[in-house]
């Protein structure tokens, strides 16, 4: 198991602190073996070990996985190509997929069933939103939310300890209305896509330098590293404080309360993992580039870029290998004046056959798609360690929970996954799956990151072949 | 006698041994009620709505389906039941069947009401800026930092949703690192500092950052005067701002000279550099006396064009020296934090450690600190301030930051009084009562004088007192600001997509020719290029030249952040000014009064308001506006991007005014430009086109209670302009309430809501702002105590001060439930 340039750690030999620190660790496994990419030897190529299977490529390249949702489902005439196979043409939505055609591959009639109204009657934008990596019934109750765990946090749990941040939660959508969500359900389903637990939706970080930050440490080039390394040094000491007084308090508080507390408790622990990982993995390399501006861009466009930038530079640098990007909430009314309309999108996704109303919503199904394309363009043109770009190593999905939403459909879902996952997908096709759930994809892409034994996701009935 | 048990037994009334009290009261003082005035509909075979009355199959069935009886409650006070053309039972016959169903379905005791349970609060976003900067002096961005909470019932005080995931806690420690990093010097003594801000280098008398135009050559200076000569070292810290204007560039340049003693240091160009911030250091070797620091900016392309207000704002320089160490001075706050000279024995030292972080500890935390904490604080600060190189003070600054990641920080922890046990709901303790207090009226933590009151337990007996105290304390600003902000979804209006141009271009007198045109080219547009003659190009080309000449130009109506942050100001300060002066409650129904300056007067067609403050105008006598439906704020937030949506300010109405809001709309339904289709030369208006959708009874049930309301506002357009017409078409604002009561306008509207459903406001009000103060939605057992306010309220004729009163002394605010074992936790600070 072990090989020449991986480093095999048993965790439990470092110094834990406490008993404390070791019961968090015990989840870690007692012999972990890692490529060791982080900043040792990112040129090398490392066969990986039958155990380092996990989130890693045939050439050992890390292998990295990523959900982008859009809003509002979309124009389903401009969307499907008319013929399907490996000569399919790209209809006016994905034509900015064109320079990518080899390397996608358009998902026919997958279905999001949970997301249908049964007796929950009116709510299908925090349904499409809240099932989507769900693929669950959500609960509707404005207060007291149950989802379920979300794809990628099932894909985080098993090979998030790989590297520094098991996951990436990213969001470019900024509003926040006051006042009620969608017809009673809670605004947590509309506004998260990633669920660690069924009552713990994993909020998004909308801020790009902030990401940068927490990825790479504060300041210029040049001093990240350190400032990094100060913050570890300080937080163990007050971890330890902040765990003392945590245990005195569940002690006083009703189960309830306790449930809030836990949700406090896992954050520390994931603290405590994420520096036992920096003396195990190492520090980020320096990506040497200007941080990004703080705040928030004030332009959409350049928004949505600057976070598929630092989504790149996560992945290149192996700071994750799981994330989630929600462009904008299921029934976003955002206006998009950048490409001259003024109404609101959701408004006019419900055009019930306006012409003019459906050219406005198609205009804007294309603007995302072309901020999508810029995204891939980012992921080809670098290269990962084994020379592929990271766009072959990558498995990257683009969809909407909602498929027509003109009438709040949830099957057929418009879903591209873009990527060659290493050499396991087989893209540059449209095909029509049958009515399979989407959470058949969900188990798929989940084997291929190595998680082998999961039995079911969601309203899973087998795995999806063919992709 | 068996004559009369078989009479009694065919009549369907069933006979028990022993009944439940309730279902006795019910058969003798509500069935006959509900058999005269409901049944037609609900009983007997009927159940319209699925509502029925008489489908029990057991009395404990009867009492226990509370669902039922409290839709039915809320609908017979709202008057919506029985519908408006039935008889109505008398205010009697309501009472008692309120009664019975408070008392006997409910089962509250009026004396002693189920306080209710709040899950543990987490402070929100709001709650901790205002808390860091009454505990440390600190302005941290918490806009920027935390993401935005979540909402439950329309608040962000809601303990059940306020998640703290992981990503959230590192932003705390984060935050607290920084914070402390920020407000707490770590050494006893550092070089003098002085800061020139750029406002006086134009010789302005107070602090502020300077904006210099990059297209105006400009020269200012300001002169210091030094004690002692010495090396210093001077840090200009500026940015180079734009105003954004859609696809539009600027590139302009600039050129920036900075001097010192005429000497040159700084000669720097700049283009549109995006909000960018600059810093620049410099060593000088000064004299004692005077020095002057000039700066001149060059603008260097003339020609160019100026459409993105390019500025340099001169933040500040910061003048730091001498650095010979006798003339180093204390750092700034340093008595704040450290009010003694450190101690230079190991015990002196830990002592005045516990000291310090003992204290911090106890207003961090918000309540006394047991010994136990203490000495681990002290630890941990020992730990640090015994390392090589580390200061006294750095080890206290580490220990002030794990009490600000500490969850008795984050958490709003509460516990009960101790008391004798027999009382079914302990008393919320004291500290927990200034914590509820100071968040509820402050947003923010408790200050010393309630911590003070707390801690001899003299709060709760001086509670009129210091809730007035509180009132008039600025601090109170926040509930306004807070409140209004979500209860009117006031803060909405900072982000609210609104296009001007479509909005005004409803209210364009019709063009018949343009219409044509307008006809004409979407005909000759939607055909393909290849399809088209010469000479229908050339038509296409004149027609885009003529429809679009002012494309890209700015719209008649600038709805820029000024404005809104005026309307804004418009929706607090009219709340402010009830709550304070204690105005009546229903002058937020219809006032004649609002709150203005120029530029929103002159955006309502007002005339004769000078000047940028918002000040209290009396409107005419005849004008519509006045109260909070007419406000900016509420009429925007409650439109489309591109026009009014009637059916949206009817449901504003419905949900915070007279608090019926009815139930959310069946799947799949159309919306409403479609059905406008066939419409000839203009569009029909939007009361026309939403008369179409009423005539559907599924529909109509519902929006016979929204439209009516919204569509009364229709004279005031998507942005909260008034107009007399929509599409060429006087707009028709009359209409009618489902509670029967019909208007001619906008004006008469307010008036019913007025004189007819003040009772109906002063619920939904009492109702938002008890969810906002309790920190949770209120159920069943609730209604009582909301009945009670709005007695008192009505009791002082409509006083926010009875509001505000009843909210503090009601039972959810001051009790808690009892914890699972029967004994109330108090937190024992000796054994925690």
């Amino acid at each position: 198991m072990k090989r020449n340039d991986i480093r095999s750690e048993n965790v439990a030999d470092r110094t834990a602190g406490g008993f404390n620190r070791r019961r968090f660790l015990r989840g870690l496994g007692a012999c972990v073996a890692l490529p060791a990419f982080a900043s040792s030897a990112p040129t090398k190529l490392l066969a990986a070990s039958s155990a380092g299977k996990l989130a890693a490529t045939a050439t050992g390249a890390p292998l990295r996985t990523a959900f982008l949702y859009f809003p509002n489902g979309a124009i389903p005439g401009e969307w499907w190509p008319k013929q399907d196979g490996t000569d399919f043409d790209l209809s006016r939505t994905l034509e900015p997929l064109g320079q990518f055609r080899r390397q996608i591959q358009v998902l026919g009639e997958l279905d999001d069933r949970s997301a249908l109204p049964q007796d929950d009657g009116s709510g299908d934008h925090a349904r499409a939103n809240g099932t989507f990596l769900t693929s669950v019934r959500i609960k509707k109750s404005a207060t007291d939310v149950h989802a379920g765990i979300s794809i990628d946090q099932v894909m985080a749990r098993d090979v998030g300890h790989l590297t520094r941040f098991p996951s990436l939660e990213l969001t470019c959508e900024t509003s926040r209305l006051s006042g009620a969500c969608d017809s009673g359900y809670s605004c947590a389903y509309q506004y998260n896509l990633s669920w660690s637990s069924p009552t713990t939706p994993m909020t998004a970080e909308a801020n790009p330098g902030q990401v940068f930050e927490r990825l790479f440490g504060a300041g210029p080039p040049g001093e990240r590293i350190e400032n990094l390394q100060r913050r570890r040094q300080e937080q163990r000491s007050i971890l330890d404080f902040v765990l003392d007084d945590t245990r005195q308090m569940q002690r006083r508080l009703n189960p309830r309360d306790n449930d809030k507390l836990d949700q406090y408790l896992t954050g520390v622990r994931e603290l405590e993992i994420r520096i036992q990982k920096a003396e195990r993995l190492g520090d980020p390399k320096d990506p040497k580039v200007d941080s990004p501006p703080a705040g928030i861009p004030a332009s959409y466009g350049e928004h949505l870029e600057l976070m598929f930038d630092i989504l790149t530079l996560a992945f290149q640098s192996d700071s994750t290998r799981v994330a989630t990007l929600l462009l904008a909430h299921d029934g976003s009314n955002r206006s998009f004046s950048e490409i001259g309309i003024p109404e609101g999108h959701h408004d006019l996704s419900h055009h019930f056959n306006d012409k003019a109303k459906i050219q406005k919503v198609s205009e804007i199904d294309l603007w995302y798609v072309t901020q999508f394309a810029r995204f891939l363009q980012k992921l080809d043109q670098t290269r990962d360690v084994d020379g592929n770009s990271l766009l072959h190593n990558s498995m990257i999905l683009y969809g909407s929970g909602n498929a027509d939403g003109n009438r709040h459909t949830h099957v057929n879902l418009p879903l591209v996954l873009a990527g060659a996952g290493g050499g396991t997908l087989a893209p540059g096709r449209y095909v029509r799956h049958g009515s399979k759930p989407a959470a058949n994809l969900f188990l798929s892409m989940a084997d291929r990151m190595g998680l082998e034994n999961l039995p079911r996701f969601g309203d899973s009935t087998g795995r999806l072949g063919n992709i | 006698m068996w004559a009369l048990l078989l009479f009694l037994a065919a009549a369907g009334v069933s006979v028990r041994a022993a009944e439940a009290p309730g279902a006795t009261e019910f058969h003798t003082n509500v069935l006959p009620i509900l058999q005269n005035y409901c049944f037609d509909c609900h009983g007997e075979g009927a159940s319209k709505g699925k509502v029925a009355f008489d489908q029990f199959k057991s009395d404990q069935d009867l009492l226990e389906n509370r669902e039922l009886w409290w839709k039915a409650m809320k609908n017979l006070r709202a008057g919506i039941m029985p519908p408006a053309k039935k008889a109505r039972p008398t205010a009697e016959e309501q009472e008692q069947i309120v009664h019975w169903v408070k008392t006997s379905v409910f089962g509250i005791n009026p004396q002693d009401p189920d306080p209710g349970r709040v899950t543990l609060r987490r402070l929100n976003r709001a709650e901790y800026h205002n808390t860091i900067r009454d505990l440390l002096g600190v302005d941290f961005n918490t806009q920027e930092a935390f993401p935005p909470d979540d909402t439950g019932y329309g608040f962000d005080t809601i303990g059940d949703v306020l998640t703290l995931p992981p990503m959230l806690l590192e932003k705390y420690l984060n935050a607290a690192e920084k914070i402390v990093g920020q407000a707490v010097p770590v050494v006893p003594e550092t070089m003098a500092k002085k800061i020139v801000t750029g406002n006086r280098f134009e010789g302005l008398g107070w602090d502020g950052a300077l904006n210099l135009s990059y297209y105006k050559p400009t020269s200012v200076s300001n002169t210091v005067t030094m004690k002692w000569p010495g090396k210093y070292q001077l840090a200009v810290d500026l940015m180079a701002n734009e105003k954004y204007v859609d696809n539009v560039f600027d590139y302009n340049k600039c050129r920036l000279i900075f001097q010192v003693d005429g000497r040159e240091l700084l000669r720097q160009e700049y283009n549109r550099e995006g909000d960018r911030r600059f810093h620049y250091d410099f060593d000088q070797d000064w004299t004692a006396g005077d020095h002057v620091m000039s700066f001149q900016l060059q603008p260097l392309t003339p020609d160019q064009p100026q459409t993105r207000t390019l500025t340099l704002q001169i933040n500040s320089v910061t003048i730091r020296g001498p650095d010979a160490k006798e003339h180093w001075v204390r750092p700034d706050h340093y008595a704040r934090f450290f009010p003694k000279n450190v101690p230079t024995g190991a015990t002196a030292r830990r002592h005045y450690a516990r000291e310090l972080l003992g204290g911090f500890a106890r207003k961090a935390f918000r309540r006394p600190v047991d010994d136990k904490t203490v000495d681990r604080l002290g630890a941990l600060a020992e730990s640090v301030y015994n390392q090589p190189g580390k200061t006294f003070e750095a080890g206290i600054a580490q220990g002030m930051v794990a009490v600000l990641a500490s969850p008795r920080f984050l958490f709003r922890e509460e516990g009960a009084e101790p008391d004798s046990g027999k009382e079914r709901y302990p008393l919320v303790d004291e500290y927990a009562l200034a914590s509820r207090l100071s968040y509820f009226l402050w947003t923010s933590m408790p200050d010393d004088e309630l911590m003070r009151l707390a801690g001899e337990g003299r709060l709760r007996q001086d509670l009129s007192a210091q809730v007035a105290r509180m009132l008039r304390d600025k601090k109170s600003e926040a509930f306004v600001r807070d409140f209004t902000g979500q209860w009117l979804r006031a803060r909405d209006i900072q982000d609210w997509p609104v296009d001007p141009r479509s909005i005004l271009a409803r209210e364009e007198k019709f063009d018949p020719e343009r219409a044509r045109l307008r006809k004409r080219f979407h005909e000759l547009n939607d055909k393909s290029d290849e399809s088209l003659t010469k000479a229908e190009k050339d038509e296409l080309a004149g027609i885009r030249s003529t429809l679009f000449k002012n494309f890209g130009g700015p719209s008649r109506v600038n709805f820029d952040w000024e404005l809104r942050f005026d309307m804004r100001q418009e929706t607090e300060k009219v709340f402010d000014y009830v709550l304070r002066e204690d105005r009546g409650l229903l002058e937020l129904l219809d006032s004649d009064y609002t709150f203005l300056n120029h530029r929103l007067a002159a955006h309502y067609g007002i005339t004769n308001v000078d000047g940028n403050e918002m000040r209290r105008v009396t409107l005419a006598p005849d004008s519509p506006r006045g109260g909070i439906l007419t406000e900016g704020t509420v009429l925007v937030v409650t439109s489309n991007p591109t026009r009014t949506s009637p059916v949206k300010r009817g449901l504003f109405i419905l949900d915070n005014v007279l608090g019926t809001p009815p139930p959310p709309p069946p799947p799949n339904i159309p919306p409403l430009e479609d059905a406008a289709k066939g419409a000839t030369n203009h569009a029909l208006s939007l009361r026309d086109t939403l008369a179409l959708h009423r005539k559907d009874a599924l529909c109509s049930s519902c929006h016979n209670r929204m439209d009516p309301l919204g569509l009364a506002f229709e004279n005031f357009n998507a942005m909260g302009m008034w107009r007399p017409a929509e599409y060429n078409e006087p707009i028709d604002a009359t209409g009618a309430l489902i509670t029967g009561e019909s208007f001619a306008d906008v004006r008469e509207l307010k008036r019913i809501l007025v004189t007819r459903h003040a009772k109906d406001f002063y619920r939904t009000l009492t109702e938002k702002m008890l969810t906002y103060a309790l920190g949770r939605g209120l159920d069943f057992y609730d209604v009582e105590t909301v009945d009670q306010i709005v007695a008192r309220i009505e009791s002082s004729n409509g006083r926010p001060s009875a509001l505000l009163s009843g909210v503090v002394e009601s039972a959810p605010f001051q009790k808690c439930r009892r914890a699972r074992s029967g004994q109330s936790v108090a937190l024992n600070l000796d054994n925690p």
